[in-house]
């Protein structure tokens, strides 16, 4: 049969190919040519001898990943899972990665289940939305690893290393830097959308430009963001600007045009790739208005725009599935809850790039001890913690 | 100008619209162009104007062939056409209409309005073309609208000018004065060729007049050498009889009483205006007029399509004012729409579904919700039988019928139910003679039946033949209740709003 | 007398004599065709609607390998070299395509050598019928919505609205489903219940909206779209829909006496929500082609002049198609939610809604028409992940090939063009497009 021979002639020849998303693919040729010899000893260690295992023993480790319906090329937690598993086959290059995309919520399963059939060493799922999905997945298929970004299982789960971030604290360090720069004395930040792994980064980076009210006795004003005064614990309730979107970057423009007609100088938009509509906006604003990235380092994930970003808040995504992917093709991992902070570098404000001359020794002076206080825990991170500007 | 159209063939796929259609206008010759609709008239004009090209024959001028690439070129080379429907913009004046598209200019482009008066005056003048330059279009009566198309073909000098049913539109005064403006053109050396299939026009008017049956012409005459009947019979290729035959009326009970009756139209503006009208069991009222003057709000307010603004409608007594189309419906109300095409049938469904439209939702043609279509198509069996519609079946789609078929398919289906009152627009527009004979019949045998009948229609020898009593309808009023005998002037006056209701017999 | 009223034959099947098509036909062109088939295989071919939409997925599918092609960095680099190894370069090609196409086939309907093991040893049967399964399970949602908005577009009535109405069905069903407990014997049938009724009023307020105010239904079903994305949002934040423990937009699950049982077995997902747009399938076309109120539906939308003087009320027809149509998509929502998903968040229904569009226009308003390409776009997005999982080409292919297959069938004239057909005028989908303005 055609499709026989087709499937036959796929296996003998392997022909390299690449996704066709071009911004985020940056090496991914052949794939499997030749990485057999390498791989040889890496999975020997693993505990289980299940027939998975036994599957990565002998050939290339495949890791895969499913996106949630941002896309893998969102600019944002997507694409920086993705870019984890790049890394990892960059450190070694045994391993050979996948990913799928969702379009809807319903994709998830069929998405995680597809790549089960495939064999996947492990499996990188994305947002808490896929939570529920790479749960049941997980129990069904015990000798089965996952990975899942940006969620904590209480419980937690043993096939399962769930990645988690505390982005408030490199949030605190962006909104301390945004109200330094800023000359209209106000800085503004909206959300894709009101849940926690947005507005922790909005709750720490408001919290960060009161703390620099306080200290320097200036009355820089933050917009786009209003925590709750009284709050459960863990909780990132408040009011705010939200495009309820990570992908439409017209919404990002008219969000961020919205807080520059209030004055403000410096946007930080936590919301994916909307956040390039807000950059296309601020560069039409013209000289004196800057943006802060989000997630990524902006003048990497966006070069086009890196003249505006004063520095990216960014959550260490990328290395952390890196790590959790070269633990799964080693042999060595291990499920459980991850927390990305500042201390074991998950979670960091990236470098200065074109803004590295302009921003005065000081400021830089008090990003770097206010690091180390919040390290400490000497200094707090809720914006409560500060009288409101 | 001689114009001649030698073996013009034209065909849409199998179908021949025109089959080698020989035809010849003298200058100075008014030409008329005879026969029912779908004979195949408008297409040749159509080839003529450079709208469609033939493919067969040839159009020669003063006996060169000449070829028209679109209708720019057919004015140019001296043909100019009026069209049914008018192509003016009723923004403009007169004289900026008359000028659009060739317009006049004075140095830098701007329009020398001058000029366009002055060509306007004295065409005007030459041709008794009474009209106002200045004055906006859309101000304008119907009939003065047609003097401004034709003066846009004069003022582009056309020498043979098509009318393409020109008096559709027109009260009888209105048809007389053109038919002056026609014959003065012809007297300047210009042609006419003159589209027509009312049979009494032609004879009035013609010099020439050429009949076209199924895309063939079927001979030329005159009227010196033909009559009515003969004329007819060449049209439909049969003899037929042009006088609706009914004995007296004998009118009965009252069946639908109105009083004071008000209607608006979409803008608010009052289109009927306290109508006073009574139609009894057994006789045929006919509502005339010149179209547009409240007669079609009157019907959709009788078959409560329209709100009221005021007043009451009684059918037998009880007061039906405010009903749904659904309960005029079931109140023995029949209604033909004046468009049956708009309004009376659903051209991509079946016959057989056409036949049941109002009442396919009760016994037998539905039990509990759901369609007996055994029921439905048995019914349409036999319809196609009592009222000799001519379908190669019931499951076709009624727009493959002709229009007299499509409207025998309306006539049957109101008919096919107990009725008290049958209200009927414009019945036989459209219709080949023999359909409107048959139409005709169907109406008078409604009221022989005891049926109160309402008939509409700006037909003015429709409403002669078939009413028992006129009512004449001018700007929403009513100007006035005549017997049928009364002469056609004083019909012709009241339509025109001169006469007030002295000739009211009531 | 009447039986010889002239000299016309109108049965005859030339319209000759009808004013009204004659009218038409002297506007258009004659077709012409360059290079005719042979007439009785024309007739054939012609003859029907069905060769026409198979000819447009035909090529939309051959557009879609050669947009494989000219994106797959390899094939190209071949291609460069086409004039000293030509046999290479067209064999890269050539296998590009087939691989990515043979991946979507076995991942939609079948792999032959799972089945063949399947045959032979007795087991992995449920590896077999996977793809199958997720194409079923892929196409109920869009089976249902679909004929939703099929009814709405056969009666004239544009309901773009059926996202916002499935996410109202989803919730109306998932509240049913949390708030009681009951036996599954009783509880199932009220979450179905509930779904239908959530998008039933969803469609009610455009309706409504349409009869009484005459706003016309395309901008408030868009716009009621954007309200029930929105109130989803809110909802899941909120008790008591949030998820206990969670500060994120995410619902409680529906318990198990809440789900639409597997029909076959845990293993494959397929479930009674098929057999439920199955159901509706049929009821849809006894309801069009039977009923008097589906009757009523196809004269409104045909002429709706005709249809008030024949006594129908139009805003009545506008209300019921728009309460239906809303009902029939919120059964989409609900099937998703207690069939496969188990809870919502924010991103529910995906583009179920707008593909429902897709499929009532490919389906041209028919039930069955409905039916089969749903089958076909659940069998495409299905594929379409396999073929990314296996040959890394991005499933959004398959929604290039779906719009591409829409667009064919909308220009039948295109279709023709290409493939040498004879113009009938019908098959295209124009009709059910016509009255935008009303």
């Amino acid at each position: 049969m055609a499709i026989n021979d087709q499937a036959h002639d796929g296996a003998r020849v392997r022909r390299p190919r690449s996704a066709r998303r071009s911004a985020l693919v940056a090496v991914l040729s052949a794939s499997a040519l030749g990485a057999t010899a390498v791989s040889a000893g890496v999975a020997s260690a693993s505990s289980r001898t299940t027939r998975a295992a036994r599957v990565a023993h002998a050939s290339p480790f495949l890791a895969c990943e499913v996106t949630d319906t941002g896309g893998i090329d969102d600019r944002s937690f997507n694409a920086s899972a993705y870019q984890g598993l790049q890394l990892a086959k960059a450190a070694d290059p045994a391993i050979s990665f996948k990913y799928l995309g969702s379009t809807s919520t319903s994709n998830y399963t069929p998405n995680i289940n597809t790549f089960i059939a495939k064999k996947c060493g492990i499996i990188i799922t994305v947002g808490f939305d896929m939570a529920s999905a790479t749960q049941a997945a997980a129990k069904a298929h015990p000798s089965q690893k996952f990975a899942i970004v940006d969620f904590t299982y209480t419980p937690a789960i043993k096939n399962v290393l769930a990645l988690h971030y505390d982005t408030n604290q490199d949030g605190f360090l962006g909104g301390y830097l945004a109200a330094a720069e800023s000359k209209t004395g106000k800085v503004g930040t909206f959300g894709g959308q009101d849940i926690p792994t947005v507005t922790v980064y909005m709750d720490g980076w408001v919290a960060g430009v009161r703390y620099y009210d306080k200290v320097n006795h200036a009355h820089v004003v933050a917009l786009g963001w209003t925590p709750k005064k009284v709050r459960t614990a863990g909780s990132f309730a408040g009011n705010g600007l939200f495009t309820n979107d990570f992908v439409n970057q017209t919404l990002g423009k008219t969000e961020a045009s919205t807080l520059m007609a209030q004055g403000a100088d410096v946007i930080f938009p936590v919301a994916g790739s909307v956040g390039l509509g807000a950059a296309a906006a601020v560069k039409q604003a013209g000289a004196a208005h800057y943006m802060e990235w989000v997630d990524t380092d902006g003048c990497i994930s966006a070069p086009q725009y890196c003249s505006l970003f004063l520095t990216s808040v960014t959550k260490g995504i990328a290395p952390s599935v890196k790590a959790a992917t070269l633990s799964a093709a080693k042999g060595t991992f291990a499920g459980g809850n991850y927390n990305g902070t500042l201390t074991n570098g998950g979670v960091s404000l990236s470098p200065f790039h074109d803004f590295n001359a302009t921003i005065p020794a000081k400021v830089k002076a008090a990003l770097v001890s206010l690091k180390a206080g919040i390290i400490s825990g000497k200094i707090s991170t809720d914006p409560d913690s500060y009288p409101a500007g | 100008m001689r114009l001649e159209l030698v073996g013009v063939t034209k065909r849409f796929g199998a179908l021949v619209a025109n089959d080698s259609v020989d035809l010849a206008v003298e200058p100075g010759e008014i030409h008329c162009l005879l026969g029912e609709n779908g004979a195949g008239k408008s297409t040749l004009m159509n080839v003529l104007f450079g709208l469609l090209h033939a493919d067969e024959g040839e159009i020669r001028i003063d006996g060169d062939a000449v070829t028209f690439a679109d209708p720019g070129e057919a004015v140019r080379r001296g043909i100019g056409m009026v069209h049914q429907h008018f192509m003016l913009v009723p923004v403009f004046t007169v004289a900026e209409n008359v000028v659009l598209g060739f317009e006049p200019t004075r140095r830098f482009g701007f329009l020398d309005h001058r000029k366009a008066r002055a060509d306007i005056r004295r065409l005007s003048a030459e041709f008794g073309l009474e009209v106002d330059p200045d004055a906006t279009v859309e101000d304008l009566p119907v009939g003065v609208q047609q003097r401004v198309e034709i003066l846009k073909a004069l003022q582009r000098d056309a020498r043979v000018l098509i009318l393409d049913e020109p008096t559709a539109v027109l009260t009888p005064q209105e048809i007389s004065a053109l038919f002056e403006i026609m014959r003065s053109l012809g007297a300047s050396g210009r042609s006419i060729l003159f589209i027509t299939h009312k049979l009494k026009e032609v004879l009035a008017v013609a010099d020439r007049i050429t009949v076209m049956r199924l895309g063939r012409v079927v001979g030329t005459t005159t009227p010196q050498e033909s009559d009515e009947s003969a004329l007819a019979a060449m049209m439909v290729g049969r003899s037929v009889e042009l006088v609706v035959q009914k004995g007296p009326a004998n009118p009965g009970r009252e069946v639908l009483r109105v009083r004071d009756l008000t209607v608006v139209d979409e803008r608010g503006v009052v289109v009927v205006d306290h109508v006073d009208l009574e139609v009894r069991a057994g006789e045929i009222v006919a509502l005339a007029g010149v179209q547009g003057n409240g007669q079609t709000e009157i019907v959709e307010a009788l078959t409560g399509l329209r709100p009221l603004r005021g007043g009451s409608i009684e059918l037998d007594g009880s007061e039906v004012a405010g009903s749904s189309p659904h309960e005029m419906i079931r109140a023995g109300v029949a209604h033909v729409p004046e468009d049956r095409q708009r309004d009376g049938l659903v051209l991509p469904m079946s016959v057989a579904d056409n036949l049941v439209l109002d009442i396919q939702d009760s016994e037998p043609f539905a039990r509990f919700g759901s369609r007996d279509l055994a029921a439905v198509r048995a019914n349409a069996e036999q319809k196609l039988g009592d009222f000799d519609i001519r379908a190669s079946s019931v499951d076709v789609a009624v727009a493959t019928l002709s229009g007299g078929n499509q409207q025998k398919v309306v006539v049957a289906r109101e008919l096919s139910r107990p009725i008290k009152l049958l209200v009927a627009s414009q019945p036989t527009r459209g219709l080949d003679v023999g359909s409107i004979e048959y139409v005709h019949r169907q109406i008078v045998a409604q009221r022989d039946r005891g049926v109160a009948v309402l008939i509409v229609s700006s037909e003015l020898d429709e409403v002669l033949a078939l009413g028992d009593r006129v009512v004449v309808m001018f700007r929403g009023r009513i100007m006035g209740v005549v017997d049928s005998s009364v002469d056609r002037d004083t019909i012709g006056l009241m339509m025109a709003g001169v006469v007030e209701s002295r000739a009211a017999t009531r | 007398m009447p039986d010889q009223p002239g000299a016309r034959n109108p049965a005859a099947p030339a319209p000759a004599s009808s004013d009204a098509t004659s009218d038409a036909t002297s506007d258009a062109a004659p077709p012409r065709p360059r290079r005719p088939w042979p007439a009785p295989l024309r007739r054939l071919v012609e003859a029907n609607v069905a060769v026409v939409t198979f000819l447009s997925v035909f090529s939309a599918l051959l557009l879609g390998g050669v947009l494989i092609i000219v994106t797959t960095p390899a094939v190209l680099h071949a291609l460069a070299n086409i004039v000293s190894s030509p046999g290479r370069a067209l064999g890269v090609a050539g296998s590009t395509v087939g691989d990515a196409y043979s991946a979507m086939f076995t991942g939609a309907i079948f792999s032959p050598s799972s089945l063949g093991h399947a045959i032979s040893t007795g087991h992995g049967w449920t590896a077999t019928l996977t793809p199958i399964s997720e194409s079923l399970v892929s196409a109920t949602p869009l089976i249902l919505a679909g004929i939703g908005v099929a009814i709405g577009f056969s009666t004239g009535v544009f309901n773009i609205g059926a996202q916002g109405q499935l996410i109202a069905g989803a919730l109306a069903a998932l509240y049913a489903g949390f708030a009681v407990r009951l036996p599954i014997g009783i509880h199932l049938p009220i979450v179905v219940l509930a779904g239908a009724a959530g998008g039933a009023i969803a469609g009610w307020i455009p309706g409504y909206l349409k009869a009484r105010t005459g706003a016309h239904e395309v901008i408030t079903t868009i716009m009621l779209n954007y309200v029930m994305l929105n109130l989803l949002n809110y909802f899941l934040t909120t008790r008591p829909f949030q998820q206990p423990g969670q500060s994120n937009a995410i619902s409680k699950t529906m318990p198990s006496t809440a789900r639409l049982p597997h029909l076959f077995g845990s293993g494959l997902r397929v479930n009674a929500g098929l057999v439920i747009a199955l159901v509706l399938v049929a009821a849809a076309w006894w309801f069009t082609r039977r009923s008097t109120l589906g009757f009523s539906f196809r004269v409104i939308g045909l002429n709706p002049r005709a249809g008030k003087t024949a006594g129908i009320d139009a805003r009545r027809v506008t209300v019921l198609v728009l309460t239906i149509s809303g009902a029939l998509a919120g059964l989409a929502g609900m099937a998703s939610l207690a069939g496969t998903d188990y809870f919502l968040s924010s991103g529910y229904g995906g583009n179920i809604g707008f593909n429902a569009i897709t499929v009532a226009l490919l389906g041209r308003n028919r039930p069955v028409g409905v039916l089969l390409a749903a089958l076909l776009f659940g069998a495409l997005e299905v594929g379409g992940r396999n073929m990314q999982a296996v040959t890394n080409i991005p499933i959004d292919l398959t929604s290039v090939i779906q719009a591409l297959i829409v667009l064919f069938v909308a220009t039948p004239v295109l279709v023709r063009e290409i493939y040498r057909l004879r113009g009938t005028g019908d098959g295209s989908i124009q009709l059910s497009t016509s009255g935008w303005g009303g």
